[in-house]
């Protein structure tokens, strides 16, 4: 498992988060989930992909997403996970927390820097 | 849909249907990776496969169940893999599982199974206190239970019961069956209902009806369980009574479980006054809220007030619970056997842990990867536990089959008053088998899977994965061992003592001489006559002792080492009434020429002659008790006493010669005081001869035809029954002993061998452990001999503090043991030196093993490894 070290390694619960903000966005499967992390983030998070099918499962064992297979194009069939009520919630509860986070990492550093 | 609905059916669909879809899932994600980037590519940026569904499916494992039974299927496969451990395992858990159910059950049956009867904790026995006798308890008279029934205030009600004769002729032989005579509320006081029919009334009781109520096991036995049982009339003793009930199945009281006839007991009015006829036994029912101390405080009080008015001196009397009187002494035995059987399982499962410890060490990889796959401590525990736990499972099946041939053999360990039990495998026993077996893998399984799952967190992976399990586990196994050596000491040291017991016992002296001395009762009461009585029996032994192959016959009240009974209040001439207070003797009545007969000896004096014939002055020979009780350093010869019943009536008896002891009550029953009256002057006791001893100069069993046909020459219609030998009576009084001993000696041997095999493994898995350090210590100069002493004098260190406290606590068991030693106390220190010998002759070989193997670790091969 060569590792780039550029790229950060992402803790679990943060890929929850990521996880949970793709899909409030629009239902989707695997693959797609892991593309737009990776482009939304310009190639900065590098998630494995095989890491995200154990999230995702717990995400919906938690009752946070829903899945089910369906085709878009009446052809070949995927996945797609979508947030559910109380999904929508977590999300909201996740990115309030991360915005506390970041927000106190901001002032730690701007205060040492000033 | 809702999502709650969607959750349901997601988690109740199948397991083969998630891992279908994860395939699929994971599958259509690789093909899509791949037509972008090349199958390679995909495989790559996704990662191990195998990890990643490993992962989902710990995501499914929230259900509890499913996770248990997943181990449970590693379990089994751990077992299939290391099937010489695991067999070993399992055979030392069946082994130990299996003796301990047998046990069990035996104690279950014994001690604390429910009795027959309602509420039987309320029940409780009333007796005579006698205590001058060293027995606390003696048999009552029907008089006063008369007053206790009419005056008590303690009880709801209290029954008597006394023995009884009941001799079944008619269709078939005459048979012997066991008797009871008890009085109408009998029943009612225990709270039983007939199977069919019905009980006895007061009005057929006071009347002397002849009605009688039979057991299951007769109805069985000799009535095929005819449905009409009920009504029919049998001739017992030649009379005809009438059948009006049977008992269920399992019914029973004392003394012994193979009661098969209740009789009313019709006292006459002449009985209700006679003061001196001690065969009653009293059972009653404490009123709710009244203690057992209660009771014997107001009965002592009141016997004494009661019998005060009628006989000098007053009696008291004892209430004890009735439990405890029918367990006996079988309760000790049974008890210290299941101590010893959990002794020996557990130092069997300490065996076990130690051995999961050593492979523990094996496992480490395997651990290390389970973690790196995000298992957390606790799923690594519980997994190891439920291996565990598969294992004791399948020992404790295994041990069920173990336990039948053990339990066969308990069954005649238990006490005479409970002859006939049988003992199974029912629930109680199986809950009680999956009770150890759980604790049993609890308890091996938890120090391995602790330890185990510890270890792999910090070093796990490191190449050959040995880890430094580190002195801590190393003292933790040791402590184990010593642990185990001393509860091995412990039984060693029980079993020892009980084996000196019994050989003690084996060796007795019983005061007659065993070898070919045949014994059988004819039953007297065809001759209530005491005249005709005399000559019957004088003429029975004519005719025996006539025979080719008899050196001698006599005929006594009670066959020797059979009953304790027979025995009654007496007084010395010049004795006063108070010292006279609860003082009994046994009593028996006997023929000319018995003790020559059963070769007793006479310490002084005289036998019983021709001249003592019928008389207003009877003789008596006494025994040593009674002469060391009252004529300490003297000779009683010519002393007088009278019996019973006081007044102008009694007979004074002149003593005129003392015998020595003959164990009338049994090999290990107690000395008591004895007085010995000849039949012709035994018009004033209710005693008759009915047991007969024959002297052979052949093997006694060849006799028996002929006799049979020498007594019914006088009398055609003579029963004769419990035909035995003395060396029968005395071998069935000992099996008890024998078997406890037996049992309790291998209980001893097996846990002596698990130690040892304990102790070898141990040391040998240090050895392994440590070729390393001994293959450096060997470089840097060490000897052979060296090697070999570091390790043979760690391991008899053990031992030897293994040994230490057992012996300590072995002392305190030997204490709790005591009533099993029937009054001698063994020698204790010989047993100690014994056991310490054996022991350490036993450890030695075991040490010595792998120390010499330590010692001949070839110093280069054992600084490469690794």
């Amino acid at each position: 498992m060569a590792r780039n070290p550029d790229k950060l390694d992402l803790l679990r619960g943060t890929l929850d988060l990521l996880i949970l903000r793709t899909v409030g966005a629009g239902p989707a499967h695997g693959h797609q989930i892991a593309k737009y992390i990776q482009r939304s983030s310009d190639e900065v998070l590098q998630v494995e992909h095989g890491s995200l099918y154990p999230a995702l499962h717990r995400l919906e064992r938690k009752g946070w997403l829903s899945a089910k297979w369906e085709s878009l194009d009446g052809k070949r069939e995927f996945k797609y996970y979508r947030l559910t009520t109380a999904g929508r919630k977590q999300l909201a509860a996740e990115e309030s927390k991360w915005k506390r986070l970041v927000n106190a990492i901001a002032r730690v550093t701007a205060a040492a820097e000033g | 849909m809702s999502i709650r609905s969607r959750l349901h059916r997601w988690q109740s669909a199948s397991r083969e249907e998630k891992e279908r879809d994860l395939d699929r899932e994971i599958q259509s994600h690789l093909d899509l990776e791949a037509e972008e980037s090349g199958a390679r590519a995909a495989r790559r940026a996704f990662g191990n496969i195998t990890l990643v569904k490993e992962d989902v499916r710990a995501t499914w494992g929230g259900n509890r169940l499913e996770q248990a039974l997943r181990d449970v299927g590693y379990g089994l496969r751990q077992i299939r893999r290391h099937p010489g451990v695991s067999g070993i395992a399992m055979a030392t858990l069946a082994l130990g599982i299996g003796v301990n159910a047998a046990m069990y059950s035996a104690v279950d049956a014994v001690l604390l199974r429910p009795l027959p009867y309602a509420d039987a904790d309320r029940l409780v026995m009333v007796w005579d206190d006698a205590r001058r006798t060293d027995s606390a308890k003696f048999f009552t008279t029907p008089p006063e239970w008369s007053q206790w029934r009419r005056l008590n205030t303690v009880f709801t009600d209290i029954a008597a019961t006394q023995p009884g004769d009941a001799v079944l002729s008619g269709d078939g032989d005459p048979e012997e069956l066991p008797a009871r005579k008890v009085t109408a509320n009998f029943w009612t006081v225990l709270g039983v209902q007939p199977l069919a029919g019905r009980v006895f009334t007061d009005e057929e009781d006071s009347g002397g009806v002849k009605v009688v109520v039979i057991s299951y096991g007769l109805w069985q036995r000799r009535f095929a369980g005819s449905p009409q049982i009920v009504g029919r009339t049998i001739s017992l003793n030649d009379q005809p009574f009438e059948v009006i009930g049977v008992m269920p199945r399992g019914f029973y009281f004392m003394p012994s479980r193979d009661i098969d006839v209740w009789m009313p007991t019709s006292f006459s009015s002449g009985m209700l006054r006679n003061w001196g006829w001690h065969d009653v036994q009293c059972v009653a029912r404490l009123k709710p809220g009244v203690t057992l101390q209660q009771a014997n405080e107001q009965m002592a009080a009141l016997n004494l007030r009661v019998s005060g008015e009628h006989v000098k001196p007053a009696r008291s009397a004892v209430v004890t619970a009735l439990r405890g009187e029918l367990a006996g002494k079988a309760q000790t035995s049974l008890i210290v056997l299941l101590c010893g059987s959990l002794a020996v399982l557990l130092i069997a499962c300490v065996n076990l842990a130690n051995l999961l410890l050593s492979r523990g060490a094996v496992r480490r990889r395997e651990v290390a990867v389970r973690v790196a796959l995000g298992a957390s401590r606790g799923r690594l525990i519980q997994q190891f536990l439920t291996e565990s736990l598969v294992l004791a499972a399948l020992g404790a099946a295994a041990g069920l089959a173990v336990a039948r041939p053990v339990m066969r053999f308990l069954e005649t360990l238990v006490p005479e008053t409970m002859a006939g039990v049988h003992l199974s495998l029912d629930w109680r026993v199986l809950a009680f088998s999956g009770g150890i077996a759980i604790i049993s893998g609890l308890f091996f399984g938890v120090a391995p899977a602790v330890d185990g799952s510890r270890v792999a967190l910090l070093n796990g992976l490191r190449d050959g994965g040995r880890g430094t399990a580190g002195a801590r586990s190393y003292r933790f196994q040791h402590s184990l061992i010593v642990a185990e050596t001393a509860l091995a000491v412990v039984l060693l040291t029980s079993g020892g003592l009980l084996l000196q017991t019994f050989r003690h016992l084996q060796q007795l002296d019983l005061g007659i001489r065993r070898e070919k001395l045949l014994t059988f009762v004819t039953p007297l009461f065809r001759y209530p006559d005491f005249e005709k009585r005399v000559a019957f029996v004088n003429a029975e032994l004519d005719k025996v002792r006539a025979l080719p192959g008899v050196v001698s016959v006599a005929a006594i009240s009670r066959i020797p080492l059979t009953v304790t009974d027979q025995a009654t209040f007496y007084k010395l001439e010049g004795q006063s009434n108070d010292d006279a207070r609860e003082q009994v003797a046994r009593t028996r009545v006997v023929t000319r020429g018995y003790f020559e007969t059963v070769g007793a000896r006479l310490r002084e004096g005289r036998s019983f002659g021709v001249s003592d014939r019928r008389s207003d002055h009877p003789v008596a020979i006494v025994n040593e008790s009674f002469a060391n009780r009252h004529f300490p350093g003297r000779s009683p010869i010519g002393a007088r006493f009278q019996f019973g019943r006081w007044g102008d009536s009694a007979y004074w008896y002149t003593i005129v010669g003392v015998v020595k002891e003959i164990r009338d009550g049994g090999v290990a029953a107690d000395l008591r005081p004895t007085v010995y009256r000849v039949h012709e002057q035994a018009d004033q006791t209710g005693d008759k001869p009915s047991g007969i001893v024959v002297r052979t100069s052949v093997d006694p069993k060849s006799i028996v035809p002929v006799v049979r046909s020498a007594i019914w020459s006088v009398d055609r219609n003579q029963p004769i029954a419990r035909v035995q030998t003395i060396e029968d009576i005395v071998d069935r009084q000992l099996s008890g002993a024998t078997q406890s001993t037996t049992l309790l000696g291998a209980f001893a041997l097996l846990a002596l061998l698990l130690a040892s095999i304990g102790l070898y493994g141990v040391l040998s898995n240090a050895v392994v452990q440590r070729t390393n350090e001994i293959g450096v210590r060997m470089a840097l100069g060490a000897t052979r001999k060296q090697i070999l002493l570091v390790f043979g004098t760690r391991g008899l260190l053990l031992t030897l503090v293994g040994l230490a406290m057992g012996i300590v606590v072995a002392a305190g068991a030997a204490r709790l043991m005591s009533t099993l030693f029937y009054g001698r106390q063994p020698s204790y220190v010989p047993t100690i030196i014994m056991v310490s010998m054996i022991l350490l002759a036993v450890a030695a070989l075991a040490c010595f093993v792998p120390a010499r193997r330590a010692s001949l670790i070839d110093p280069m091969l054992a600084l490469q490894q690794e």
